[in-house]
């Protein structure tokens, strides 16, 4: 009877919406791109505005949700800075939370993933690509104002780094930073809690870590960092840019 | 510290002085619109803080001083430029997103690596449409025969697609990796380039990497012998037992190959194939 009604995603606030299924929360956002679907996800229709179902399997940012994700995420009218962006899979939620006032520049370095991106930035009204290198920030700095929001999810041994870098750059200090981190990309040899630990003491000072979730069973070895910047974060600015090759090789030698 | 920042946003470029609203000007390249040149301090004055390099070039024709901005001047002065315009911004964007990409796909290495990727894949599909014809089997007349006719000239039609975009691929090779396209066959060079994902990445890759470059099983324990250089020139030669040394030998001199080809481009590849058919040969001896 009330089945029905349970089964519709509802509303939780901004472009978000969950449902229960089997008792486990599922996310939807609203679609802003025309075909709603960028990915094969479900679409569901509330009135007539289609929702995407947030794979989280396929999003790190999806899969921190729903494990109970309650630190920052964005919202309505805010401009993101996406780094590390691929074919769009997360990018494209990350564009439909921030809705049609808001902004998504997403930073991808590899070429045939960057195509995907560019085709989906030509239906997505809010969605811009920037062919660049996360390692060179300022090579985009004639694209990307300062931004409400930092998303980094780049898979490589210096990504800590990189989030402190290019946040240094162009977070404001009213924003917010996400960060995917594979714990695998940054040495198979610690265990990943290490890294998560040694992760959040690089970012604790010029950021407030607000939360640090596990994203297990749906992606081995990562976590989603979330914070707030401090007046740390631009005190530091002067402090020198990321190298250009650091990597497990480099801290070996050192 | 310099005296202000150059910056470029979208179309424009803008001078940025602490304490003053930003001037800008439409600008893409070339010398610098006269409302900026009259602001930036004169030379020998002062300096100008500046990353963007077209940007930089600019300034130096004019003769002032020069000096890469810090994070903090550049952000400072990023905060300054006034929001772009919904419209314009996006347009802007996509335009230099699809010229940036296209730029970078025109590289001889990148159009190698697609003409790769994309003959694997049209290989694949001949494969599978010949094994699909043998299972498929039609009666001498009637609605199935002229089915199978109209595959018949799919497949021929598919076949020759898959020759032409083979010796476009095989003469695209022999020009960019000439070392070891003689070495390992034009194909499998470029397939080896495709799944490094570079010329730098393949010419960094050891011995050991390159042998295994394209296999399907992880190499953990008793790990694949061969990946792509199953396929590879003279591998037919070697009785199947001995296959998996002479990919060894085989990854070795690849390697050296795909280092002349990258860095020196000296022509290695005849003492290279000598090396590899005496290998050939000591194998086939053997045993």
């Amino acid at each position: 009877m009330t089945r029905r009604r349970a089964d519709r995603p509802g509303p939780v606030g901004g472009h978000l919406y969950r449902r229960e299924e089997d008792r486990r929360a599922e996310f939807w956002t609203e679609a802003l791109g025309d075909p709603p679907a960028v990915y094969g996800e479900r679409i569901a229709y509330v009135g007539d505005r289609p929702l995407r179902r947030w794979d989280p399997y396929r999003s790190k940012l999806g899969a921190a949700l729903a494990r109970g994700w309650t630190g920052p995420l964005p919202s309505p009218g805010e401009r993101w800075l996406y780094l590390g962006a691929a074919t769009g899979t997360t990018a494209s939620h990350v564009a439909d939370l921030v809705g049609r006032e808001g902004r998504v520049y997403a930073v991808e370095r590899s070429l045939r993933p960057f195509a995907r991106l560019l085709a989906l930035g030509g239906r997505y009204p809010n969605l811009l690509p920037v062919l660049a290198d996360a390692r060179r920030p300022e090579a985009y700095l004639d694209r990307v104002p300062l931004v409400d929001g930092l998303y980094l999810d780049v898979a490589q041994p210096d990504q800590v780094d990189l989030a402190l870098a290019n946040a240094r750059l162009f977070l404001r200090g009213s924003g917010a930073l996400l960060l995917a981190l594979k714990t695998s990309s940054m040495g198979r040899e610690k265990d990943p809690r290490r890294h998560r630990d040694e992760a959040e003491d690089r970012l604790e000072g010029p950021f407030e870590i607000e939360e640090t979730i596990a994203l297990e069973p749906f992606h081995k070895r990562h976590f989603l960092l979330g914070g707030r910047p401090t007046r740390a974060l631009v005190a530091g600015a002067s402090a020198p840019p990321v190298s250009r090759r650091a990597g497990p090789r480099a801290e070996r030698r050192r | 510290m310099a005296d202000g920042v150059l910056l470029r946003e979208g179309p424009r470029a803008y001078w940025v002085e602490a304490g003053r609203p930003p001037v800008g000007a439409p600008w893409s390249s070339g010398p610098l619109p006269e409302n900026l040149r009259a602001l930036l301090p004169r030379p020998g004055r002062g300096a100008v803080g500046c990353v963007d390099p077209s940007l930089v070039a600019s300034a130096t024709a004019l003769g002032v001083a020069v000096h890469p901005a810090g994070v903090a001047e550049l952000r400072r002065a990023r905060e300054a430029l006034p929001l772009p315009v919904a419209a314009e911004e996006r347009a802007w964007i996509l335009t230099r997103a699809r010229a940036d990409l296209e730029k970078a796909l025109a590289a001889p290495v990148e159009t190698l690596i697609a003409l790769a990727r994309e003959e694997e894949r049209v290989e694949r599909t001949v494969g599978r449409e010949t094994g699909a014809k043998e299972q498929f089997l039609p009666g001498p007349t009637g609605e199935l025969a002229e089915y199978a006719r109209d595959h018949d000239r799919f497949l021929l039609s598919q076949r020759e697609h898959h020759e032409r975009l083979a010796a476009r691929l095989e003469r695209l090779a022999r020009a960019t990796l000439p070392n070891l396209s003689v070495l390992v066959g034009p194909r499998i060079a470029a397939r080896l380039l495709a799944a490094a994902g570079g010329f730098e990445a393949l010419a960094r890759s050891t011995g050991a990497r390159l042998q295994i470059l394209g296999a399907r099983r992880r190499p953990s324990g008793h790990g694949p012998r061969f990946g792509l250089l199953y396929r590879a020139a003279r591998m037919a030669d070697v009785p199947p037992d001995r296959r998996g040394r002479y990919a060894r030998s085989l990854a070795a001199l690849a390697v050296i190959a795909a280092r002349a080809d990258a860095y020196t481009h000296a022509d290695v590849a005849a003492a290279l194939v000598a090396r590899r058919d005496r290998r050939v040969e000591q194998l086939r001896r053997q045993g």
